[in-house]
């Protein structure tokens, strides 16, 4: 879809991106400043917070957890995300709608209530160490995101251009990768960042299923905060959108620089 | 074949959701009706308190404010983003998803040195004179929503985004060819084939504000106590598990009856759309 | 195709990998604590004494309502040590979630004051003192807080902060409005929550964690606070006129204990550790470097070392406990209530 923009609409947008950003300055120019406290405009420049982070064991071991846990319960999220996606739009009409409610629960009950429900279920009931416990609570909570996001861009996509390909004689699963997949990339790949960013942000869940030996970032920057109200949380907001940049970088790489405009 | 496909492709999802998370969670809310008080006891408890009544129905007056703003605000930046040039649509994005990386902690501190007493909005205000004193701006209804909304646009301008590039542009072609306004494509062919997304999106706001716990408690302070506060008052603080799982029962059914209202009334725009 | 399969196989694997890993190690000693200062507790307490009991240590971290809802949940497992706040260690005992400790094992306990040795009965002892009282900026707080009765000055009309109810000082704000009423608050909740209300008016806001009530210092939204003495450094950080008030009827003591769980399979270990961390040379240490409040008495500091501390027999003799069996069978209501109050 490409149309000419409307000036107004320009000049709006700019203020809506405005209204995002404003805060973003704030909490940057806080992560250099030379204080012991959160402020702004920050005094003095230092690198310490961000050294801090690194200096600090917690924060080095929590944050390789939390990176392995988001990619590889984002990764599984999608892996059973997509297919119900797609099957939910392909067959709308034979499949019960109560399915699709179904895969929205992991966000209709209230995170608390979630996070102790899954530490009974997986840490108590499967027995399950920690680590495997977190992942699979992740690629639960992230779950409504792959199939949600996903099944948007589907629900925009036309299915006879797959049956046309399979009657063609091209097998079902290649018609996926070569036809439907390109199609909703961009779905995909939304679905993908807003499932890595909740994860990797997420308390609520791994405050009941983090254990012994095994933390996130998240809650050991909580844990950090108990005592200390250093900006050092804000230079970890800094890194988290480096690191984003990063992530940004490497899916455009590999997918395809074009990946949003098809 | 198709009866394969059809079912064994969302079997792996049903079952982690089913055995991980709705049975569980129904075993936590069966607790609430086993009470020496009759089953029903403490809902009825809740529902005869003013004050807990009072937090339900704010609750649900800032998640419904915050889903509208949230829509109206989203829509227009995922349209315009939808038409920008590749390389600028992808800086947009990413810029759009940056309010997400940032903790709650920090996030309340840059909405402090914003609308505090002493912040930027207050000093601007009276510098200009349009004010004589400094407005409290923080701890109202009106700070938390728009805290709310900044947490939730980034959420809107990514499902949209993808779902606004997903309209074939020869339709739109269509549309203007065949004679119509561009108020009228976009009302009749661009927002009905929007529809999809726009409901993915409220609903991913609706209850992400409804449920919110951080947000409110930083930025509303006690004055603007929200469900997702009282419960985890309850559950976190004096282990009164029962009456946090009666909070949560409530929450769940109010956020189900909610999405299926916007289904249907989404469906009146765009019969396709689920 | 093959990248879904490939994408599989990695999942799998890696989730299989996770699994295994965690298992075998002969003894080991579980801990629940905060998870804060992790480096010189390691350096102070965690090294020394792997190397006396040659076994391997590990941590589970997290805030005092998470780790003991989590304890709970388990059943009183998996874990051999606890930290808590001693509002919440009460909460523990009252669950039933504690063994009751065994003092002769603990023979370091003769050398700590008298009132962290068994603070909750029969259970764990208290390893360090804290203190809540009132913090204001004496710049522009005229004249100076004196007692906890200036809390309901007219002056101070809008420049307050209270910690929240939730929180482990919160409820101690009831108190000390029920004292300001003449009233026992355990018994005449109506006349203590009058005197809440009458608070209402001078308070901006309510705090949850130490880092938003430095925030709300920082930005000259709070000039007067009840807080924890841990959170003064920080606050003269932001504004070097904070102040901690030298009040007339006393400063409110908070202990942190250390408990031994029901389901613990170390509990030799645990006392061992208990022990450890209660003897001298540890407890020096940590003064020394403003870690955590000294409780033995053995611990000598100089005048700038014990300027943060609550320090001495007589400083820690002025103190006020709190029954915090009564204040927990209190709290539901008083949460109740002080919502409604701040709630308006």
């Amino acid at each position: 879809m490409t149309a000419r923009i409307h000036p107004v609409l320009g000049i709006l947008t700019g203020i809506v991106f405005l209204f995002l950003l404003a805060p973003l300055v704030i909490i940057v120019g806080a992560a250099f400043s030379d204080t012991s406290y959160l402020t702004f405009p920050p005094r003095g420049l230092t690198f310490h917070w961000f050294a801090n982070i690194f200096a600090i064991e917690a924060f080095r071991t929590t944050a390789v957890t939390s990176l392995e846990v988001a990619f590889l319960g984002t990764g599984l999220s999608l892996l059973i995300g997509v297919p119900a996606a797609y099957a939910l739009n392909r067959y709308r009409v034979e499949l019960p709608k109560w399915l699709a409610t179904l895969f929205v629960l992991p966000i209709l009950v209230p995170e608390i209530v979630f996070g102790f429900s899954l530490l009974k279920s997986i840490t108590i009931g499967l027995g399950l160490p920690v680590l495997p416990s977190l992942i699979l609570g992740h690629a639960l909570l992230v779950l409504p995101y792959s199939v949600r996001v996903v099944g948007a861009s589907l629900a925009a996509f036309d299915f006879s251009v797959e049956e046309a390909a399979i009657s063609l004689g091209c097998p079902p699963v290649k018609t996926f990768l070569t036809v439907v997949l390109p199609n909703i990339r961009a779905g995909v790949i939304a679905a993908f960042i807003l499932a890595f960013i909740t994860s990797i942000n997420d308390v609520s869940v791994s405050v009941f299923l983090t254990g012994p030996g095994i933390s996130t970032l998240p809650i050991q920057i909580l844990a950090h905060m108990e005592q200390f109200f250093d900006p050092t949380i804000a230079s970890v907001s800094v890194l988290l959108m480096l690191v984003t940049v990063g992530v940004m970088a490497i899916v455009e790489a590999t997918l395809g620089l074009t990946f949003l405009t098809k | 074949m198709n009866k394969f496909a059809k079912w064994g492709l969302t079997l792996p999802a049903t079952i982690a959701v089913i055995v991980l998370l709705l049975v569980p969670v129904i075993l936590t809310i069966a607790t609430t009706f086993d009470e020496p008080k009759g089953p029903f006891s403490t809902y009825a408890a809740f529902f005869n308190s003013g004050f807990r009544v009072n937090i339900l129905t704010r609750t649900l007056r800032i998640a419904l404010i915050t889903t509208s703003i949230s829509l109206v605000v989203g829509f227009l930046a995922a349209y315009v983003i939808a038409q920008m040039p590749g390389r600028l649509k992808s800086l947009a994005i990413i810029a759009a998803v940056f309010p997400l990386l940032t903790g709650v902690v920090v996030r309340s501190f840059a909405w402090l040195i914003i609308l505090g007493k002493n912040g930027i909005v207050n000093d601007a205000l009276t510098g200009l004179g349009i004010i004589a004193e400094p407005l409290s701006m923080l701890y109202t209804e009106g700070s938390v929503i728009v805290a709310m909304v900044y947490l939730f646009v980034p959420l809107m301008i990514l499902t949209l985004t993808g779902v606004l590039e997903g309209i074939p542009r020869d339709v739109i072609e269509a549309s203007s060819s065949l004679g119509a306004k561009p108020v009228a494509t976009f009302l009749q062919v661009i927002l009905p084939l929007a529809v999809p997304g726009l409901i993915v999106g409220a609903v991913l706001v609706f209850t992400g504000s409804f449920t919110s716990y951080a947000t409110p408690q930083l930025l509303g302070g006690e004055r603007q106590m929200m469900m997702g506060t009282l419960l985890y008052q309850r559950a976190m603080v004096t282990f009164d598990w029962v009456g946090a799982s009666t909070v949560a029962a409530i929450m769940v059914v109010i956020t189900i009856a909610i999405v299926a209202i916007m289904s249907r009334m989404a469906r009146r725009l765009n019969p396709m759309a689920v | 195709m093959k990248a879904i399969r490939i994408a599989t196989l990695a999942t799998v694997a890696a989730l299989a990998a996770a699994g295994f890993s965690a298992s075998a190690q002969a003894k080991t000693l579980t801990i629940s604590w905060w998870g804060y200062n992790g480096e010189k507790m390691t350096a102070n307490i965690i090294e020394p004494f792997k190397k006396i009991c040659g076994c391997d240590i590990v941590f589970e971290t997290g805030n005092n309502a998470d780790r003991l809802n989590k304890l709970k949940l388990r059943g009183g497992k998996g874990v051999d040590v606890i930290y808590l706040s001693d509002s919440f260690s009460q909460l523990g005992i009252e669950q039933g979630l504690f063994q009751e400790v065994d003092p002769a094992k603990i023979p370091n306990l003769a050398d700590i004051y008298e009132l962290g040795r068994a603070p909750q009965g029969k259970y764990g002892p208290a390893y360090t003192i804290g203190r809540v009282g009132l913090v204001y900026d004496s710049a522009k707080v005229n004249p100076p807080i004196t007692t906890w009765a200036d809390l309901w000055r007219a002056d101070l009309k809008g420049s307050v902060s209270l910690p929240g109810i939730t929180t482990t000082a919160g409820p101690m704000a009831v108190m000390e409005a029920g004292k300001h009423a003449g009233v026992d608050p355990y018994k005449d909740a109506d006349k203590t929550f009058e005197a809440v209300t009458a608070l209402k008016s001078n308070v901006v806001k309510n705090y949850n964690t130490g880092s938003e009530l430095v925030n709300l210092i920082s930005t000259g939204e709070v000039r007067v606070a009840m807080a924890q003495d841990f959170t003064l450094a920080s606050m003269q950080a932001a504004v070097k006129t904070m102040t901690w008030a030298k009040l007339k009827d006393g400063d409110i003591a908070t202990l942190n204990t250390v408990n031994i769980p029901k389901g613990s399979e170390n509990a030799d270990l645990a006392y061992q550790f208990i022990n450890f961390i209660l003897s001298k040379d540890v407890q020096q240490k940590e003064a020394e470097q403003g870690v955590d409040a000294p409780i033995s008495t053995k611990v000598e500091l100089t005048p700038d070392q014990a300027k943060i501390w609550t320090y001495g027999a007589e400083q820690v003799n002025a103190l006020s406990r709190i029954d915090y069996a009564k204040m927990n069978a209190a709290k539901t209501d008083w949460i109740d209530r002080w919502n409604e109050v701040f709630g308006q």
